[in-house]
């Protein structure tokens, strides 16, 4: 076989894998976005409604904007905390560092789980029968002792940006680790010879040399929390009410338990638009030929 | 303006020693040089002085304050690293200007100051480019900027020319030289480089293994080293170190060559000291020993010639002019003003 043919044969099955796997269902759900698409009417799925899906989400639909805020404030929420502790972990954890090697180890740990499995312990140390926390805010605070920590709106959501924080802090913090480490010791101490006290080192020229990694973080994080699913799914389905109700799981529900594909299909596409300035943005830090101009 | 006083100094890591229980006084707007091989101790020491190395034991005095316990930022001194340590994300003014912005210097006097420290160091034009987009020359100038920007107690450099080609290495050592005498501020230079010491310093302190070997002007160490250590490590070519005995004022190398008299006692081993320049080439018959040449080197502003009698060989400067080919014979004679007598067990100079 000539070689400009063999090389589409040997390249085909690759080509064919991502065309399946991800270009069909993209497309599909696309199509169906446009439809009215009940999973109970078969005919359905061929019915053409044109943007009406779009304008019934962005328009009529509150439930579709409450899932919007609580998306919002839970990634930024768990993006800011998750950051800001794992900057405080990593620079404790780096080389030269306070603590070390026996941490760093056991940091690894809430990573290793998956989100799911995060969300049913956390579930379980808030129960309010026997769960861990309720134990032991119970007896260090005693008029915390009757809360009912995953029934209560604010409360569920603030339990849901702890376990999230918690499994993403020890990711960030080998990622910022991995900066740390890249940061010239030389300009650190010209700093210190220089005047700065250890704060101003930090700011002046550890966190500005820094930054490039950090971007990346923040926007990986960004798109992480953004699309959160399996935790909010075990820990509190959402609830109580749609209080923790998550954009996935908004379409979640509509697809799956209320059979509107078409409807959920149109939402998934909404969520697009800021993934795709986020993944773009990431690119450009990540691939960037000229790190300084 | 200040000395700078050390007493007893040490640094271990565990077991093992960087500098071992030191004492040095460096006098008020001098220029020491700490020179020795890597990892005997030199860049450790100016560490401590600076305040990024804390000692195991010892004091550290600047001026009349004893400074161990101070923050790098309180002992007033200013360093220039091997790597330059220049902020990468900071202009080049910025990078010159930071010391006084940390230091809390008035707004109106820092664009004065950073362009004088500049124009010292001819970096007037590059001042709002980027270190990376400098050469390493460029980048060399910005440190020195940094460090003369303010008028520290003391200056310390940390090998800041040896990560320079060696032709720009040596048009910004006769600038450093220029600046120091013109900044005339207590310096202290670290160096594996001799030429570096012998051209830079007032005194140069020679260290091994933690300890200093012998601390003196470049004229001492070069014509009066105090042991085999500094004898051996200082000139280019390395001083020739003939094993021997002397017997009846005469000293006579291993294999039996009588090479010269001599004006010290007798000993059964000793080794002989003598620099290449010190020994004068002849033809055949001239000389005080007629020897066979192993190698002739010719550099182009002298020639340097290796002869071998016996098991050792000895190489002597000769005249830019000499032409001589492998295997052909001279005559060599040493000058017995200018021999070394050292004792090859301890090292340690033998003299009269």
């Amino acid at each position: 076989m000539r070689d400009n043919v063999l090389k589409y044969v040997l390249v085909a099955p690759a080509v064919l894998v991502v065309l399946v796997t991800a270009i069909w269902p993209l497309a599909e759900s696309a199509r169906l976005s446009f439809t009215v698409g009940r999973l109970n009417r078969p005919d359905s799925l061929k019915q053409y409604l044109g943007w009406d899906n779009y304008v019934w989400a962005l328009l009529e639909e509150p439930a579709f904007w409450n899932s919007v805020w609580v998306t919002g404030i839970y990634t930024l929420l768990t993006v800011g905390l998750t950051t800001f502790l794992a900057l405080g972990l990593a620079i404790l954890l780096a080389p030269g560092g306070r603590l070390r090697s026996g941490v760093q180890t056991l940091l690894i740990l809430p990573f290793a789980m998956s989100p799911a499995l995060i969300g049913v312990s956390f579930r379980f140390m808030f129960n309010p029968e026997f769960g861990l926390f309720d134990a032991f805010f119970g007896a260090l605070i005693p008029p915390l002792a009757q809360v009912s920590w995953l029934a209560d709106p604010i409360l569920a959501f603030a339990v849901c940006v702890m376990a999230d924080v918690w499994g993403w802090i020890p990711f960030l913090t080998l990622v910022l680790i991995g900066g740390l480490v890249s940061v010239p010791r030389e300009t650190l101490e010209a700093a210190e010879v220089d005047g700065a006290g250890p704060w101003r080192v930090f700011r002046d020229v550890t966190l500005p040399q820094l930054a490039p990694v950090l971007a990346v973080a923040v926007i990986l994080k960004s798109i992480f929390s953004l699309k959160t699913f399996d935790q909010i799914f075990m820990l509190t389905n959402g609830g109580p009410g749609t209080a923790t109700q998550t954009l996935s799981h908004y379409i979640y529900f509509n697809g799956m338990k209320y059979g509107q594909v078409g409807f959920a299909a149109s939402v998934a596409w909404l969520m697009v638009i800021p993934m795709v300035f986020l993944t773009y943005a990431y690119a450009r830090l990540v691939f960037r030929k000229d790190r300084d101009p | 303006m200040a000395e700078i006083t050390l007493r007893n100094l040490t640094k271990r890591w565990g077991d093992v020693v960087g500098v071992d229980d030191q004492s040095l006084h460096i006098r008020d707007r001098e220029f020491l040089v700490l020179l020795g091989p890597s990892g005997c101790g030199k860049t450790t020491t100016m560490r401590m002085i600076a305040g990024l190395e804390e000692p195991t034991a010892g004091e550290i005095w600047i001026g009349d304050r004893m400074v161990n316990h101070d923050l790098p930022k309180d002992r007033d001194v200013a360093m220039v690293f091997q790597n330059y340590g220049l902020y990468p994300h900071m202009s080049i003014f910025e990078n010159i200007a930071y010391p006084l912005r940390v230091r809390q210097v008035p707004a109106d006097q820092i664009r004065p100051r950073v362009e004088d420290a500049a124009r010292k160091v001819e970096l007037t034009d590059l001042l709002d480019r980027r270190p990376r987009a400098l050469s390493g020359g460029q980048r060399q100038r910005v440190a020195l900027a940094r460090a003369i920007v303010r008028t520290p107690k003391v200056f310390l450099m940390d090998e800041p020319l040896s990560n320079l080609d060696a032709k720009l290495r040596v048009t910004m050592r006769a600038e450093l030289k220029h600046l120091s005498r013109e900044l005339a501020t207590t310096t202290v230079y670290v160096t594996h480089d001799q030429i570096e010491a012998m051209t830079l310093a007032d005194r140069v302190a020679v260290m091994r293994d933690g300890i200093i070997q012998q601390l003196g002007t470049p004229d001492e160490i070069y014509n009066d080293p105090a042991n085999l250590f500094v004898a051996g490590f200082i000139g280019s070519p390395a001083m020739n170190l003939v094993a021997g005995s002397i017997h009846g004022g005469e000293f006579v190398a291993d294999g039996g060559t009588r090479l010269t008299q001599v004006a010290v006692n007798d000993r059964d081993a000793v080794i002989l000291g003598v620099r290449a320049d010190d020994i004068r080439i002849s033809e055949p018959g001239e000389g005080r020993i007629d020897v066979p040449i192993y190698a002739f080197e010719n550099t182009g502003d002298s020639t340097l010639l290796t002869a071998q009698w016996d098991s050792q060989r000895i190489i002597a400067r000769g005249d830019r002019h000499l032409r001589k080919d492998q295997n052909d014979v001279v005559s060599i004679t040493l000058n017995p003003e200018h021999l070394y007598f050292f004792d090859p067990r301890s090292g340690s100079r033998l003299r009269g």
